[in-house]
């Protein structure tokens, strides 16, 4: 039962990290490698702020998800959309964006290296403190009850917005087919840029309940998050709400009975596999959507 | 001149090792495919001319070659699996490769001395082999740049249905891609492995896929010089870097943004294409658009149906 | 033209062509023959399966239903990149001229698929064009651009390097995907010019164009074509003036019009 818990929550940290990843990648094409840095980075923020003011919970995560979100933004204004409107063809420009998001990725970690001098870090000077609850037989903390409500809450406040919400239907839109979207007055560039923002402020949030969860973490921690990322979304199925929540739970679950019953050298192979396996025999993720076939 | 050879001898021989893990990036990215396998065939040949080093006390161009064809052998076979893959989706799958290569060398046991590695791996290498290695495959691929054989490349990575309806088996190229980069990347990992005279799981990483990716776009992707280029910037920028502080990787990062955004043909493009704005030609024109003529065609279809002759109504 | 005569009456046949994709029957039992040294054209309104049918006969899509012969033989089951040397070429609804290569190279492409046993001198020294690919160039009237790159030219000159490409592959057949489109009045006739007199040398032509009154005048014979059928066929004459052609595009047009 405790594993159980603590696998949900270790995938509620990957929902809430993989969400706005796979939403930006299956609408507005753009997969940005400097999520996990801008994860991480807003968490490093977050962390300095608080040795300086005792800030309760709450406050560190608007912190967090507000940094996370002005790093995203910025990354899609200075960089990506400079090479986006260099090289209008998106297929042609994936590698160059790429590319890019791995520069931004590295000028993040490296400010993070050389601040941190790669020591982990942890929020001991906020003012929330862990409990830990007793419901029958399971023992469940105060900050997994955050990670799983917020994590459960903001996906489902995604997949409502993405289905009813006039500017949901519009970025799904662009997913479809971005030169009839634009035809149709969808505004790409602003939906781009609000799509990076909203993705950006769950990298952020994901950042502080991590190191609330874990109690520390490191510069480097955002890199290895990105490629359980991306195992997550890609099982699940790119763009899909309902595919990062199934891939990060699975995900998760693999990855905890993998360290419980074998060895914790193994737990990283998870992942790949996974994307691996995935890829071969489920290209599309479960919850994909079918390529649509232009002649 | 012989005391600065030997004071960098070191960074000398990383030059040209890091110019063919380059090139391991770079074949496949010639005929469009973005695989990042050659990282992992580093790994694998390292692992490999290692063992056989160690174990069976082999000379080094038995242990190289043994590892290269290995490589190649995994290369190949891990082309036909990937055969479906394409774009990021290829890349991503390359990505778990490298990685489960590393992992599966932290869990090898006695075989690849687990986390901490391989020692004691001493073989009778020098840095003549690395460099004449090396010029034999420049030479190999400069045939590839030329001529029809450069043609065909052009063709596979541009436009693969062209290609096919022009005769070109574009899953052969593709395979072969894969088979090469296999090779040159098991190359430069036997040869470091062997010259270091170690190998650990922890090179195998995420980083040097960053490293092998960056050197490629910064140089350049579509030729030999490229790659090299690239191999000499990232091996010796980091201690040109080093009156920088502990900043140079800041820069090292703003380098990389600034070439994915200003030099999408990589700093030898750049070159090139300076050259031929010299030479009075620019390649940047605008790109032949069909003129919007749908109403003359519309008439012209109308008259044609309706039976008129052509000076009929003009 | 150098082709050689052989037995087969017809240089294509295709019979009873259907490509479905999911639900969709893009083409759904079409066929035609086409006998050497003939230009036969296919109409159709947008959307018709016209330029599905080509790729069919092509092999770039997987046929759910029929026969493809080549010279009486059948290719239906062969991979695509075997077709150039069975002699088949095709020019595309799109340039699709490699940027990267001037205008010479892209034709020289071409031409490579007959130059099997050159090419290790070709890697090894120099790679002088051919002769098909001087021919090629020199009918299509592209020597004062050979060295030019793609971008450099108009849409109707990148059009006619698409035509020399297929060409310098010496082909005994040879598909057009709207050759004309964007070319000016005198641009397409020239281009039908040079389609007439290659027909005259030999060489088979079957043609997808939207520009009606070019068809009338260069083909020999045309195929009307909708939702993925056989319409009518017969003389220019007499294909433009069925009644079931006259309702697919006018009755279309008038409708999209209101």
């Amino acid at each position: 039962m405790e594993i159980l818990i603590n696998a949900v929550t270790l995938g509620s940290l990957y929902l809430l990290f993989a969400l706005g990843m796979s939403v930006a990648w299956g609408t507005i094409g753009i997969l940005n490698f400097a999520h996990g840095s801008t994860f991480m980075f807003s968490a490093m923020v977050a962390y300095y702020t608080v040795q300086m003011v005792a800030l309760p919970m709450w406050a560190m995560i608007l912190l967090g998800a507000a940094v996370g979100m002005v790093l995203s933004v910025l990354t899609q204004a200075l960089i990506f959309n400079f090479i986006l409107r260099r090289n209008p063809d998106l297929l042609k420009a994936e590698m160059q964006i790429v590319v890019g998001g791995i520069g931004a990725a590295s000028v993040l970690l490296a400010i993070a290296q050389h601040y941190t001098k790669s020591v982990p870090f942890g929020f001991s000077a906020s003012t929330f403190k862990t409990t830990t609850y007793q419901l029958g037989a399971i023992h469940i903390s105060n900050v997994q009850l955050v990670i799983l409500v917020a994590a459960f809450g903001l996906a489902g406040l995604a997949a409502w917005w993405l289905k009813s919400a006039r500017a949901g239907l519009a970025l799904r839109a662009i997913g479809v087919n971005p030169e009839v979207a634009s035809l149709m007055g969808v505004d790409r560039g602003r939906m781009a840029l609000g799509t990076m923002a909203a993705a950006g402020a769950l990298a952020g949030t994901a950042g502080i309940l991590l190191t609330y969860y874990l109690g520390s973490i490191a510069a480097e921690t955002g890199d290895s998050f990105l490629i359980s990322a991306f195992a997550a979304i890609i099982l699940g199925g790119i763009g899909s709400v309902i595919g990062v929540v199934v891939g990060s739970m699975i995900l998760a679950l693999a990855e905890t009975l993998v360290v419980t019953q074998l060895s914790g050298t193994w737990a990283s192979a998870v992942a790949f596999g996974l994307i691996f396996v995935v890829l071969l025999f489920l290209p599309r993720g479960i919850f994909g959507r079918k390529e649509v076939r232009r002649t | 001149m012989i005391g600065w050879y030997e004071a960098n001898i070191v960074l000398i021989e990383a030059t040209f090792l890091n110019f063919l893990l380059a090139l391991s990036i770079q074949v496949p990215l010639r005929v469009g495919v973005f695989s990042f396998a050659g990282v992992g065939s580093y790994g694998l040949g390292a692992y490999t001319a290692a063992i056989l080093t160690i174990r069976y006390d082999v000379p080094a161009f038995v242990a190289i070659g043994a590892a290269v064809v290995f490589a190649a052998v995994v290369g190949y076979l891990f082309s036909l699996i990937v055969a479906r893959l394409n774009g990021l989706y290829l890349a991503m799958a390359t990505i778990a490769f490298v990685l489960i290569i590393s992992v599966l060398a932290t869990n090898g046991g006695e075989l690849t001395g687990g986390a901490n590695g391989l020692y004691g791996a001493l073989s009778d290498l020098t840095t003549g082999g690395v460099v004449a290695v090396c010029v034999v495959v420049a030479f190999l691929l400069a045939l590839t740049e030329r001529g029809p054989l450069r043609r065909r490349i052009e063709a596979v990575r541009e436009d693969p249905e062209l290609s096919m309806s022009m005769g070109i088996g574009v899953v052969t190229v593709r395979q072969l891609a894969f088979t090469v980069s296999g090779a040159l990347g098991a190359c430069a990992g036997a040869m470091n492995a062997l010259l270091r005279t170690t190998v650990s799981p922890e090179e195998i990483n995420f980083h040097l896929i960053v490293l092998a990716l960056t050197m490629v776009i910064i140089g350049g992707s579509r030729s030999w010089m490229g790659a090299f280029i690239g191999a000499v910037i990232f091996t010796w920028l980091p201690s040109m870097l080093a009156t920088t502080g502990r900043w140079q990787d800041v820069v090292y990062g703003l380098i990389i943004i600034l070439a994915a955004i200003f030099m999408p043909t990589g700093l030898l493009g750049l070159v090139q294409s300076l050259y031929q704005k010299l030479r009075g030609r620019s390649r940047t024109a605008a790109p032949a658009e069909p003129p919007a003529e749908e109403a003359v065609e519309e008439r012209a279809m109308l008259q044609a149906l309706s039976g008129e002759s052509k000076e009929g109504v003009r | 033209m150098t082709t050689t005569e052989t037995a087969a009456p017809y240089v294509l046949e295709a019979e009873d062509v259907a490509v479905h994709y999911g639900g969709i029957k893009a083409v759904d039992g079409f066929g035609l023959r086409l006998p050497p040294g003939k230009i036969y054209g296919i109409l159709g309104p947008n959307g018709s399966g016209k330029s599905t049918f080509l790729a069919a006969v092509t092999r770039l899509v997987p046929l759910t239903r029929g026969r493809l012969l080549l010279d009486g033989k059948e290719y239906h089951s062969e991979p695509p990149m075997k077709l150039a040397r069975k002699g088949l070429a095709r020019t595309f609804q799109t340039v699709r001229l490699l940027p990267e290569l001037t205008v010479l190279q892209n034709v020289q492409l071409g031409a490579d698929i007959n130059d099997p046993r050159g090419r290790l001198r070709s890697w090894l020294g120099r790679d002088r064009p051919s002769e098909a690919v001087e021919e090629a160039i020199e009918r299509t009237g592209l020597g004062d651009v050979r060295n030019a790159w793609p971008t450099e030219l108009s849409y109707g000159m990148a059009r006619r390097v698409e035509i020399a490409r297929a060409l310098a592959a010496r082909p005994r057949l040879l598909l057009l995907d709207e050759p004309t489109a964007g070319m000016n009045h005198s641009e397409r006739q020239e281009v039908s010019e040079l389609m007439q007199k290659l027909r005259d040398e030999g060489l088979a032509q079957l043609i997808v164009e939207h520009d009606v009154q070019m068809m009338v005048d260069t083909c020999d014979h045309l195929v009307a074509m909708n939702f993925g059928s056989l319409v009518a066929e017969g003389s220019p004459q007499e294909v433009v003036s069925h009644p079931a052609v006259q309702e697919a595009y006018l009755g279309k047009r008038w409708r999209s019009h209101a």
